[in-house]
């Protein structure tokens, strides 16, 4: 009675008053005094009681319900590619604009469009120009930033390389900005303003990774650049003066003659891309190409494509009309047929070839493409724009997807726990209801295991489980079966290692049960003793267990997540929060990375929290003295 | 007192063999032994005779003998066998002082580890001192003024601070203080291409370590305080408080030499199982963040790279810590309270 009074006054304390009122009004309370309510209540139902009148409890427990399901229900969404590597997407900052063309660039109308990686690079019709996207490619390289007097130009057209951009101006002057180390911004001596003869019309402009090169109008093509990285030496006596066209293909680059052939503009043809067919040495009307793979468009309005297509940029479709332009993405082609229509074929990873069907009865003019990004440019100007729109939560150092590996990650460490709690609570749980129950000799072996178990430092024992027991696993299985036997190895060392103070709680509680009635009840009965202990007695206890339980989730978690963090726990193939933030052991992530921590981190830390948060109301709730009594 | 202690000294002395004879085996898993390293530069050179010579080599080392005669041999119960390529017919083991030899440094274990220990045990005890400086006198006010609004909000605080793992706060920490406010170096043991002797060369150690201490304050903290103020609630509930304070004792007399003193009793032991943890398990992680050159950043790099000998050592090491340190608990038990009686 006392309790409940208190207990109500406490509650009611907090309430508006009006509220107060109105349910005094409308709900009387209903008054129980306390050997009614022992008859009513269950101890479960009496717990679960204490801990619903405990609210920072019930908030974490809803917290924690809201991020289980997230990380159970998203991962079903989102899967992961356990080989996943991309290295042109290495720390990709977070956002979802990388197809978010400027509105200065879509009122004034499009000149021209060049995706370079994460980054899209265009100029207008009144020639200035624009950059979106992750333009950020170095610590200290942010291409967004363009230069004073480039902006002062009237750009006519525009080249992206990985790190660097080059613009031509309507007088005919090319400059450019970015990373300049490797010489890609050394303009060649004819091209130089200062110098360059005057009837020198550029045609076209090109940037690649860390290399540009320029084509005139009288077919004179310059290429110049990072020779150590892409194959850029060029036949200049022999060619110069009939290139028509160029493309720069991510290592190499080929031209398009003036008689329509596609020709290899440099000395020794070694890789795929640059081993031209047969039926691209005539009739060519125009070329384009994927990072590792080139196609020439013949007169006819057939495509031909060459080069190693490993992610199925050889999979032309049928067309329902000749092809009027064919663009070249980094694993994708986006092709526009002369009846309007858009198609597209090739690797789909980032949804690049999901053309809208609102684009090909849009009346489209001009393709873009690049990277993983489109950009349609229609008759009446306006842009359409599909692909690739960027990293929610950015990518890591591998260039993987943070947040696909977070709510994966999330799943993979509530697994791991679970797994970990339940080999514990077996263990635990049998041990101790043993020891408990029979007391002498079995008390005393399982009391001793117990000990020596509990007295070795945890985290050195599991460290050099994990390392040796690892080292011993047989070399010849794949490294996804390694990956998948490691993570089994990991519960197996965390529950193993970890059930003594569920032992002891156990047996403790059972010398206290052992003597109760319904014990001698059942003894009387004739039940058998493995009977008693497992089905009467067990479950009596197991609301004590509760909080152990939940306490032993959340520090199998943590400890799994401290192994994984020290790079002895799940490999990083298989995301968890602990090796996500192995990635930030550096001072450079830290610093300069700061999506590789701060989600994983705050995620993790909030989950911790509300797991102590629950454990300690369920102590609470558990404990009679809270109860007043 | 006396025969409690060599009771519990033999016990101590038994459960450690136990397991220095489980980490053995388990030592004995790696797929490489003592031979096949020696014999591995003259592999090419031996040719076909690379088994024979190395099944001799086994035989010579005696890693072909029961299990549990070669712990014997380890321990340095027993001598190696008369053909023993370097210590023929001798004791040599761990009763000797002899840990196996580092295959990192190519030096013997002991040597190894001497200045770790030294940076490990200045990292542990300097945050230890700071971290009971702190939290024993919040504890205790937190206890005195139970529920109210301080309280409250320190109890908040707390747990937070002792729900996050380390490796977030140490995470976080570098952030804060390394690379947002450049007050701290980010990592690293002293100053690169230093040359300081004396007191310099020491507070150089002192500025690395000071990011790392304060990690470890901070992460010591929650838990802590949690524990004086629980312990502290708990006697001030009792009925000699009561009595004390209808007395007409003054407050901090009641509360400083009747409660505290009887709250020290569970707060002792537990400030023994954090120390325990801390340097096992805290100092290991935070090291290894920090690249602090201790014990734990030592193991951490010698299970790393395969350095199983240094490895076993250190684990050893940390599993005598262990023992002593349940030990030390019971002690301390008997020395602050008088009630409990161990002679019998």
């Amino acid at each position: 009675m006392n309790d409940n009074k208190k207990s109500g006054s406490e509650a009611t304390k907090k309430e508006f008053f009006l509220t107060r009122w109105v349910r005094r009004l409308f709900f009387p309370a209903k008054e129980l005094d306390i050997y009614q309510e022992e008859q009513v209540q269950s101890p479960v139902r009496t717990v679960i009681r204490n801990f619903m009148s405990k609210k920072t409890g019930v908030a974490a427990l809803i917290t924690l319900i809201i991020i289980a399901l997230f990380v159970i229900i998203t991962p079903i969404f989102v899967g992961f590619n356990p080989a996943e590597q991309d290295s042109t997407t290495v720390f990709v900052a977070p956002g979802l604009n990388m197809l978010s063309v400027p509105s200065g660039l879509r009122r004034n109308g499009v000149a021209d469009i060049e995706v370079g990686g994460n980054y899209s690079l265009g100029c207008d019709k009144q020639g200035n120009v624009y950059v979106w996207g992750k333009s950020g490619v170095t610590r200290s390289i942010d291409l967004k930033y363009v230069p004073e007097e480039i902006q002062d130009m009237k750009v006519v057209q525009v080249a992206a390389g990985y790190d660097h951009c080059l613009v031509l101006a309507e007088d005919g002057t090319i400059a450019g900005w970015g990373n300049s180390i490797l010489g890609q911004l050394d303009l060649p001596n004819a091209l130089d303003s200062n110098n360059r003869l005057h009837n020198l019309k550029i045609k076209k402009i090109g940037a690649s990774y860390q290399f540009s090169a320029v084509l005139t109008e009288d077919g004179q093509f310059f290429i110049w650049g990072n020779s150590n990285n892409g194959d850029i030496t060029y036949r200049k006596s022999e060619l110069d003066g009939h290139v028509s066209d160029f493309f720069l293909s991510i290592d190499s680059y080929f031209l398009l003659m003036d008689d329509g052939s596609v020709t290899y503009g440099s000395f020794t043809p070694a890789k795929a891309i640059t081993k031209i067919p047969e039926e691209a040495s005539s009739g060519v009307k125009s070329i384009s190409g994927t990072s590792q793979t080139g196609l020439a468009l013949k007169e006819d309005g057939s495509v031909v494509i060459w080069g190693s297509a490993a992610m199925g940029e050889k999979n032309v479709p049928a067309f329902s009309s000749p092809v009027k332009q064919v663009v070249g993405g980094r694993y994708h082609y986006t092709a526009l047929l002369e009846d309007g229509s858009v198609v597209a074929w090739g690797s789909n990873a980032r949804k690049q070839i999901n053309v809208p069907a609102s684009v090909s009865k849009a009346g489209v003019e001009t393709l873009y493409s690049g990277a993983n990004q489109n950009y349609a440019v229609t008759k009446d100007g306006k842009v359409l724009t599909w692909g690739f729109k960027g990293f929610l939560l950015g990518t890591d150092g591998l260039g993987r997807d943070v947040f696909t590996r977070l709510v994966n990650g999330g799943k993979m460490t509530m697994t791991i726990g679970a797994v970990a709690v339940i080999i514990e609570m077996i263990i635990g749980i049998i041990l101790g209801g043993l020891a408990g129950y029979f007391g002498g000799v079995v008390d005393m072996v399982v009391m001793r295991i117990a000990e020596i178990v509990s007295s070795i430092p945890f985290l050195p024992l599991a460290m050099i489980l994990s390392s040796i027991l690892n080292a011993r696993m047989s070399p010849d299985i794949s490294q996804q079966q390694a990956t998948t036997q490691r993570m089994y190895l990991i519960m197996i060392i965390l529950g193993v290692l970890s059930w003594p103070g569920l032992c002891r709680l156990v047996r403790a509680q059972m010398f206290a049960q052992r003597e109760m009635e319904y014990v001698t009840a059942a003894k009387a009965l004739g039940v058998k003793e493995s009977k008693i202990i497992f089905s009467h007695i067990i479950p009596n206890v197991m609301s004590v267990c509760l909080v152990s339980i939940t306490l032993a989730f959340g520090t199998s978690m943590l400890t799994e997540s401290g192994l994984s963090y020290l790079g002895f726990g799940v490999p990083s193939w298989i995301p968890t929060w602990g090796n996500m933030l192995n990635g930030a052991r550096s001072s450079t992530v830290i610093q300069n990375y700061w999506w590789n921590w701060v989600f994983v981190g705050a995620i993790f830390g909030v989950t911790c929290i509300c797991i102590n948060l629950i454990g300690d109301a369920l102590r609470d709730a558990l404990d009679p003295k809270s109860n007043g009594r | 007192m006396g025969k409690y202690l060599l009771k519990r000294l033999f016990y101590l002395i038994l459960v450690f063999l136990v397991v220095s004879f489980v980490m053995y085996m388990v030592y004995n898993l790696v797929p490489s032994d003592q031979a096949r390293t020696e014999l591995e530069p003259q592999k090419k050179a031996l040719g076909l005779n690379y088994q024979a010579t190395y099944e001799k080599l086994r035989a010579q080392y005696g890693l072909d003998d029961p299990i549990l005669v070669r712990y014997a041999r380890w321990m340095g119960f027993i001598p190696f066998g008369p053909e023993h390529p370097k210590y023929p017919g001798q004791f040599h083991g761990i009763l000797e002082g002899y840990f196996g030899e580092s295959t990192q440094y190519k030096r013997p274990v002991t040597e190894v580890v001497g200045t770790p220990m030294v940076n490990s045990i200045q990292l542990n005890v300097y945050s230890t001192i700071i971290t009971l400086a702190i939290t024993i006198p919040l504890g205790i006010y937190c206890a005195v003024h139970a529920h109210s609004a301080a309280d409250n909000a320190i109890q908040a605080g707390t747990v937070v601070g002792y729900s996050l793992p380390n490796f977030l706060v140490a995470i976080l920490f570098i952030f804060l203080f390394a690379v947002l406010i450049p007050i701290f170096p980010t990592g690293g043991a002293k100053t690169p291409g230093s040359n300081y002797t004396g007191m310099a060369d020491y507070l150089d150690r002192l500025k690395y370590m000071l990011l790392p201490i304060l990690v470890m304050i901070f992460t010591g903290l929650a838990g802590m305080t949690r524990t004086v103020r629980a312990a502290m609630m708990d006697t001030l509930s009792q009925d000699y408080v009561r009595t004390a304070r209808a007395k007409g004792l003054k407050e901090k007399v009641v509360i400083y030499s009747h409660a505290w003193r009887n709250a020290l009793l569970p707060v002792s032991t537990s400030i023994m199982g954090w120390m325990i943890g801390v340097f096992t398990g805290g100092s290991l992680v935070i090291e290894s963040t920090f690249g602090l050159n201790g014990t734990g950043q030592t193991y951490y790099q010698a299970l790393t790279n395969k350095d199983f000998e240094l490895a076993l050592a250190l684990q050893l090491f940390y599993t005598l810590i262990g023992l002593f340190g349940v030990l030390l608990t019971d002690i301390s038990y008997t020395l602050v309270d008088p009630r409990v009686r161990i002679d019998k």
